[in-house]
């Protein structure tokens, strides 16, 4: 079971990385899209995932990766990043729901580049509970 | 935008083949090597049928079908908003399996239109459907 003292704690924001064009053009690759265009709407979930670490890092809160699985997810973008934009992600636990000793954890992560927010990102997390 | 967005209106329809290769190389460049992916004895140990696509892979390949919408109707939009929800895992056996994605016009409002999708693989629904709005980039963006 989760430790639902954590919602609405803030991890601290990761240090700036800068999204290589490298790094983007694998991405479209593994998904078939053209590698010229725009970065791949699905690409920050590559950003905003490590921020969470310091969550499964964490006994207190007792998160086993190895029961979890991605139940949902969702993405708001305010403006186009680009290749050479150096962006840090700032997550937050949104949300624990206890259902049938199963916990449904939402992470909501502002992706923040050089000109304020970027996107905002809702992860949730179906996490088993222990088989009884 | 432009005139054939209609509410209720199949705008694209396609088909995916995913082997396991794709999973490989979705893994490498996504960071997310969780062996559910990977490898048939984790994804079995894990309780799984088989090996299983990434949820992030089967809505990178929606994404695609929008985009290849987007570029064969000439429509000038960006995607604003996009969810899905991994309903059912894409099982990939050996041989490999297929996603059928279809997206049909759910709402349109001033420049916006939001798209409604589904994506079949191995005769199950994998997606209670996602979502993508799309919003007409402006003519002096």
């Amino acid at each position: 079971m989760l430790n639902t003292s954590y919602v609405g704690r803030s991890l601290p924001t990761t240090e700036p990385v800068t999204i290589s064009a490298e790094s983007v053009s694998r991405f479209a690759r593994a998904l078939g899209l053209p590698e010229d265009a725009q970065i791949p709407p699905t690409y920050l979930i590559s950003l905003t995932l490590p921020a969470a670490d310091p969550l499964i890092a964490d006994p207190d809160f007792g998160l086993d990766w190895s029961r979890v699985l991605h139940r949902e997810q969702r993405f708001a973008y305010r403006r186009e990043l680009r290749p050479g934009e150096s962006v840090s992600c700032a997550a937050t636990v949104e949300s624990i729901k206890t259902v049938a000793g199963n916990d449904l954890l939402v992470l909501r992560t502002d992706v923040i580049g050089d000109e304020g927010v970027a996107a905002e990102v809702w992860t949730t997390l179906f996490v088993a509970g222990d088989p009884q | 935008m432009t005139p054939q967005l209609e509410v209720g209106h199949t705008v694209f329809s396609t088909s995916y083949p995913v082997e396991r290769a794709d999973l490989a190389r979705y893994a490498d460049a996504s960071g997310d090597r969780n062996p559910i992916h990977l490898d048939e004895a984790a994804a079995k140990a894990a309780g799984l049928p088989d090996v299983i696509a990434h949820g992030m892979y089967t809505m990178g390949l929606v994404s695609r079908a929008i985009l290849e919408w987007l570029a064969s109707a000439g429509v000038d939009a960006r995607i604003t908003e996009f969810s899905a929800r991994f309903a059912k895992p894409v099982v990939v056996p050996v041989g490999g399996t297929a996603v059928a994605i279809e997206g049909k016009v759910r709402k349109v409002e001033g420049d916006t239109v939001e798209v409604a999708i589904t994506a079949v693989s191995g005769g199950d629904k994998v997606l209670a459907p996602a979502r993508a709005t799309l919003t007409a980039n402006r003519a002096d963006a």
